[in-house]
């Protein structure tokens, strides 16, 4: 997306909740913020994206002049989380309720204020098009008025009509809410916004997200009382492979679904994700779809022959086995084929995303970047805490002794690191716990540093990502900024 | 009367998240260095450096690593008020600001200390330091006030590993010796129990496993009582006490003109 906004091809963007300013070959991105038209920022704290115009180094170094920035910015002061009620969704697929704890204060705002304020606008503005591609925005459903007076003059929506509308219900009567996935038709006489969550809010005095039941000390089981997980509340995918083929627990300490022979189905501690009668002995049925052309061993059972797989001749970019390939950049060639880097990996090409070539010797080390417990991803969350500042105040760059050694750094020092895309400073911090390597022969050091850091905030320091490339791999586009060139000078 | 309480601190397992450190904080109220502008210390992921007024818990991180980095180990401790049974702090306050609770944990009553420093001289951990928003010596008070209301204290509770744990000092020196033995099991011999027993001062409410010696972490092998040295009738201890009661009148008229640390 950012290099199709610095190839000047994105007009606009809702910044919700990130801190592009600070992300990955960090000038490009915010090269890229100049040439939008207008940026929304939605933030609790003006950080270093709402304020690129104007605190950028760039910008304080003269380089670019706020006055010639046509980007037009909107800040929007946002509620915290602990001022709204609602649902957390981690990535265990788990959903738990919150209440509100506090007011917001000022003219603080929640997403889903904005987010449902935005529809309602939008609706308008296309309420009178005759254009057949308006016809979406027309037929729209937008109605989740707050059931609480004050809540509704501010205009918050309702939190529960929207679960309501994700859980799904009965067309003809919205009174009854849909049990589950099971249930939903695609004959229109049920409305569901998502299936996976279909079941969360099964009646509308029960919403399961809200349950705080945890089973009793020292028994085993799943928690199936607390919260709710999609699907089904089901806590462990593929949990059909915690049994056997014969449908037995692989071992009692991690025994989790398994075969009931008596009652001919699946029980245990979590809700298997089977189905329910499918005996361990049943053979799949050649010529048939779905399940039945699994037989009963096969657990994985979105895959279309049931099994887990360790060679993937389809579906990955770069399958069918796992190799080794260096990075982007590296300061040696890779020790195992001549093909150096992988041949579909994703770069971006652009002439502010430049990489070094292999074993230059202007880029010596070997970078690595980290989080640190004290900070939270760009630092807005935790950057504005003096709680949380005191405890990890300064960027720093870890190095070994021998590296510190032969740089003449002492530790506290001030350092300069550069790579192909840009040069910060950090003070040293000289440990053991990083080492030289030796690698066909050479030695090559390694450093590292975290990147939480950046202009704004009560805690502030050089951005860690101006140093990063975009790279991404070939198959999510999961970036490389973990691992790159660089050169470490005492400053 | 409540059983004595106490915590059980487990450092093989702490993981140097300071949740217990910012918990502590949240809980008690307690403001940050330099309103949380603070500077690198330079000595490995600590940068708050110690106990004092208000910092109540303190994680520390010894780094032992041999030049050729075989076996090394990233020594993690969360380390706070002992909450001894023989209390220095408690023997020298001349206020009697300072009191034993019913949970048998030493706490500092903020409002009738008067900042006279006796008790930061006479704790042989170097654990109270003058508070400069409060001008009184404070420390951890095990969360006297969650304590009174039924809740486990702040730290133990956020403590994500259970590192810290906050029970009776009889259940805690039994889980305690169980792990020792686990651990001797499983080959790290030098696991050993530091406090939780009346060697030192009497038993020290908060006790630790430790994995090397204690002055590894910053604790005296053999911490001692101020009035070790005293006679009993000895005259000077007598017109010290005066001394001492003397002064102790005189700073309770300046309290509060404690100058911040710097
Ligand atoms: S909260 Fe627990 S694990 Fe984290 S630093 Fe404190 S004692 Fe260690």
């Amino acid at each position: 997306m950012f290099a199709a906004m610095h190839a000047g091809r994105v007009k606009g963007m809702l910044c919700i909740g990130q801190n592009p300013a600070t992300s990955l070959n960090a000038k490009l991105e915010r090269e890229a913020l100049r040439k939008l038209d207008w940026l929304v920022v939605k933030d609790n704290w003006i950080h270093e994206t709402a304020n690129f115009w104007k605190s950028a180094p760039e910008v304080t170094k003269g380089e670019v002049k706020a006055q010639d920035i046509k980007t037009e910015v909107f800040f929007f002061p946002v509620s915290q989380v602990a001022e709204d009620e609602g649902t957390y969704t981690n990535t265990q697929r788990l959903l738990q309720f919150h209440f509100k704890a506090a007011e917001a204060p000022g003219d603080c705002r929640s997403d889903t204020w904005f987010v449902y304020q935005l529809g309602k606008r939008l609706k308008k503005l296309y309420a009178d098009s005759t254009l057949p591609r308006d016809e979406g925005w027309k037929n729209l459903v937008f109605d989740y008025e707050h059931e609480g007076e004050n809540e509704r003059k501010k205009g918050d929506p309702s939190n529960p009509k929207i679960l309501k509308e994700i859980n799904g219900f009965a067309t003809d009567d919205p009174g009854r809410h849909m049990p589950g996935f099971a249930a939903l038709k695609d004959d229109g006489s049920t409305t569901c916004a998502s299936w996976i969550y279909c079941g969360v809010y099964p009646a509308p005095d029960k919403n399961l997200a809200a349950r705080r039941t945890a089973d009793p000390p020292g028994t085993p089981g799943a928690q199936l009382g607390w919260g709710w997980a999609w699907p089904s509340n089901r806590r462990v995918m593929y949990n059909r492979a915690s049994a056997d083929p014969d449908g037995k627990p692989w071992s009692e300490r991690k025994k989790w679904v398994w075969w009931d022979e008596e009652q001919k189905k699946w029980t245990g501690y979590d809700v298997p994700d089977y189905p329910a009668t499918k005996a361990p002995t049943d053979k799949a049925k050649p010529g048939a779809a779905g399940m039945d052309a699994l037989p009963g061993t096969a657990p994985f059972i979105m895959r279309p022959d049931g099994l887990g797989w360790l060679f993937v001749p389809s579906g990955l970019v770069d399958g069918p086995l796992p190799t080794h390939y260096e990075p982007a950049e590296s300061p040696v060639k890779n020790p195992l084929y001549e093909q150096q880097t992988s041949p579909v990996m994703k770069y971006w090409k652009d002439d502010a995303n430049p990489l070094a070539e292999v074993g230059d010797p202007k880029f010596p080390y070997v970078m690595t970047t980290y989080r640190l417990t004290e900070h939270y991803l760009a630092g807005a969350m935790s950057r504005w805490n003096p709680w949380l500042t005191e405890l990890q105040p300064e960027l720093f760059i870890e190095l070994s002794p021998e590296l510190a050694g032969e740089k003449k750094i002492a530790n506290l020092d001030w350092v300069t690191i550069s790579s192909p895309r840009g040069k910060i400073r950090a003070k040293a911090l000289v440990t053991r716990r990083l080492r030289p390597f030796t690698i066909d022969g050479k030695v090559v050091h390694q450093v590292g540093m975290p990147w939480h850091w950046g202009y704004e905030g009560l805690s502030r320091g050089d951005i860690v990502n101006e140093l990063t490339a975009l790279v991404g791999d070939p198959n999510v586009s999961i970036h490389e900024g973990k691992t790159f060139v660089c050169n470490v000078e005492k400053a | 009367m409540p059983e004595p309480m106490g915590f059980y601190t487990d450092t093989t397992v702490c993981i140097g998240c300071k949740a217990c450190e910012v918990a502590c904080k949240e809980w008690n109220q307690l403001p940050s260095t330099n309103g949380g502008l603070n500077t690198l210390s330079g000595n490995s992921y600590d940068n708050t450096r110690r106990l004092d007024g208000i910092h109540w818990r303190h994680v520390k991180f010894i780094e032992q690593f041999p030049e050729d980095r075989r076996d090394g180990r990233w020594l993690l401790m969360s380390d706070v008020c002992k909450h001894c049974v023989q209390a220095g702090c408690l023997e020298v306050c001349p206020t009697g600001a300072i009191i034993r609770t019913e949970f048998d944990t030493v706490v500092i009553q903020s409002d009738a200390c008067n900042g006279c420093r006796d008790c930061i001289a006479a704790c042989p951990f170097g654990v109270i330091e003058m508070n400069p928003v409060a001008g009184t010596a404070q420390k951890c008070t095990l969360c006297y006030d969650r304590l009174q209301g039924g809740l486990e204290p702040a730290c133990s509770k956020a403590c994500p590993t259970q590192s810290i744990q906050f029970g009776t000092i009889n259940q805690l020196r039994d889980r305690a010796q169980k792990r020792v033995a686990q651990l001797h099991q499983s080959g790290e011999t030098r696991a050993y129990l530091y406090g939780a027993d009346e060697k030192i001062l009497g038993g020290l409410n908060s006790f630790y496993l430790l994995v090397d010696k204690p002055e590894v972490y910053g604790l005296p092998s053999d911490p001692k009582m101020p009035t070790r040295n005293l006679k009993p009738g000895a005259w000077f201890s007598v017109l010290g006490g005066m001394l001492v009661g003397l002064l102790g009148v005189i700073s309770f008229r300046n309290r509060g003109s404690g100058e911040p640390r710097p």
